[in-house]
């Protein structure tokens, strides 16, 4: 249940038909949200849906002696895209090449930075992760490849960290953070310390409804440690950039609280798992965009997670 | 059924259903090769009832929302009320298509069975009922889903394997039994090593109400981690109810409810 950034595998599967669009050159625009620190945000659609392959926030990092990418898109085509939006701003090599976790919108542009020979860097828990979904993405995102479908063009991490660690891109350093099983097992945040930029990715969505893959109960005490961070600009893997960090938790921390709380109520009086997946939550629904594609799968993760406490 | 007959299910299946999928997309329940050669298997040249939906039917969601937890509920009508002596579950598209076998309890009146199972790929979900009388009733449901048989084991959370849960309503008609149990289907990778991880599951789970046989489940793969019954009555379960499980480790469990407590934690009797 690894390989998505919305609800279910179903969507995936509807997909293929449709996912020859892409990200295009002409669409694909960069912004520097804080000196250096340049972010492309990713369009709100289903993955069912045309355009598919770019839909998270990804971007780089211009340090005085390389850049740092950070994730790569859903396609060699958007990874290809990034790489060419970076020519116009710095000519300094990529050294790094950091994915947040395992998603596809994520990691799936990966193969169009491989002749640059950064290190690939990622949680410690991101290589099995990814050796666990490259069959799936093979038969589920073939469009979204370079030419045929391979599992060789899924670059996993040759650099990890299992707790925090530091890149220096010469004058700038960026501190990477392992999180406990939260969005996903392989969650990884970015924090520009100089330029106090918390590259979030999908530790936070932002408008887009927040999908589970990992631990409610962790997800919410990640958003506590977060919010410790202080960060005075949060990119969140998900919707706009923000500046400002509690209003941009605030949404993600009551959605999550509004599931523990119903799912907790729900296997209190013996209501069945499809009970649930179909009421918990529904008080949220005109919050969120998407809520209807990931909804019910948060519920049923959130239920197997909580009947066991 | 065996374990060696179910391989040699498999062995037969498996040549099928590389060549099958193309009718498998298809939404034809009663169609597939794989139930063809399933239902020769278990059910030689039987008939089937004419298919009646208000004697049992199949409830599953068109679209699962969560392919490795699929909830499936078959719901028996007033006229299968202690009529119903054995029923099988199968999805007919997954790599071990037979889910479970129930031996249902002498007039034990079961109106409704919910499962939790792993769907692979969109298929029929079929139940066929044998009557105290001898008949055969099939009703199905068609499910779309990916992926369900190798998604990653969610493992989060407290117990140890071996625990029961006993989740009862308030009338006390329904009955949520739940163990503990990684239930490995053999087609998930070990998110920690990349590697494989072997198939382990929950074999066999007896259930007595009241000292009498209420359910007698063999079950294997296709059910989800952390294997779910719920049984529903047309009368309140009597208690005690008593569980004894064993796996495919030959590891065994066991567990009671009074009635009383909403939960009753097993020791787990466990001979790894």
């Amino acid at each position: 249940m690894r390989q998505r950034v919305c609800a279910s595998r179903r969507h995936c599967a509807l997909a293929l038909a449709l996912c020859a669009t892409a990200a295009n050159a002409a669409s694909f625009d960069v912004r520097e949200v804080a000196p250096g620190v340049f972010v492309h945000e990713g369009t709100t659609v289903a993955l069912d849906a045309p355009g598919h392959d770019d839909i998270a926030n990804i971007g780089f990092v211009v340090g005085e002696r390389c850049v740092a990418v950070i994730d790569t898109g859903g396609s060699v085509r958007t990874g290809r895209a990034l790489r060419d939006a970076i020519a116009p701003h710095t000519k300094r090599p990529i050294c790094y090449v950091i994915n947040t976790h395992v998603h596809v919108d994520h990691v799936l542009g990966n193969a169009a930075f491989r002749n640059a020979k950064p290190k690939f860097v990622g949680s410690a828990t991101l290589p099995a992760a990814i050796d666990g979904s490259r069959r799936y993405f093979v038969e589920h995102y073939p469009g979204d490849f370079d030419g045929a479908a391979s599992a060789d063009q899924i670059i996993g991490p040759d650099t990890t960290v299992a707790t925090t660690r530091t890149l220096d891109l010469g004058g700038r350093t960026l501190t990477l953070r392992a999180w406990p099983k939260a969005h996903t097992d392989s969650d990884l945040s970015v924090m520009v310390d100089d330029a106090s930029v918390l590259w979030a990715s999908d530790l936070v969505f932002v408008g887009r409804v927040p999908a589970l893959d990992g631990s409610a109960k962790g997800w919410l005490a990640a958003i506590d440690e977060l919010a410790k961070t202080n960060a005075k600009i949060v990119v969140p893997g998900h919707g706009p950039v923000s500046h400002d960090l509690g209003a941009a938790l605030a949404p993600e921390r009551r959605y999550l609280e509004v599931l523990i709380d119903g799912v907790r109520k729900a296997i209190a009086a013996g209501k069945p798992i499809e009970d649930a997946t179909a009421n918990v939550g529904q008080s949220e629904k005109s919050q969120w965009q998407l809520f209807d594609t990931a909804n019910a799968h948060n519920v049923s993760l959130v239920y197997r997670e909580l009947e066991w406490e | 059924m065996s374990r060696s007959i179910r391989r040699r299910v498999l062995a037969a299946l498996s040549a099928t259903l590389l060549f099958g999928s193309a009718f498998a997309a298809e939404p034809v329940p009663s169609a597939g090769g794989a139930w063809q050669l399933l239902r020769s298997h278990f059910y030689g040249t039987r008939d089937f009832g004419e298919v009646d939906e208000a004697f049992m039917h199949v409830e599953a969601p068109g679209s699962t929302p969560d392919p490795a937890a699929t909830p499936v509920a078959l719901h028996f009508g007033d006229a299968a009320l202690g009529k119903v002596k054995q029923v099988r579950l199968f999805i007919d598209n997954n790599p071990s298509p037979v889910v479970a076998t129930l031996d249902i309890g002498a007039n034990q009146p079961i109106s409704e069975i919910d499962f939790r199972v792993r769907v692979d790929r969109a298929t029929a979900v079929r139940a066929v009922a044998e009557t105290t009388d001898g008949k055969l009733e099939m009703r199905s449901a068609w499910v779309r889903a990916e992926g369900g048989c190798s998604a990653p084991p969610a493992g989060s959370g407290e117990g140890k394997t071996g625990d029961v849960r006993f989740r009862p309503t308030e009338d006390g008609k329904s009955l949520q039994v739940s163990i503990r149990h990684p239930n490995y289907s053999g087609f998930q990778i070990d998110p920690k090593t990349g590697d494989p991880i072997p198939p382990h599951y929950v074999s066999h789970v007896k259930l007595t109400a009241g000292g009498k046989a209420l359910v007698d489940i063999e079950s294997g793969i296709s059910i989800s981690e952390n294997p779910t019954f719920r049984i529903v009555s047309d009368a309140p379960i009597a208690a005690p109810v008593t569980l004894e499980a064993s796996d495919s480790k030959d590891a065994h469990f066991s567990a009671t409810w009074n009635g009383a407590a909403q939960r009753a934690v097993a020791a787990a009797g466990g001979t790894h």
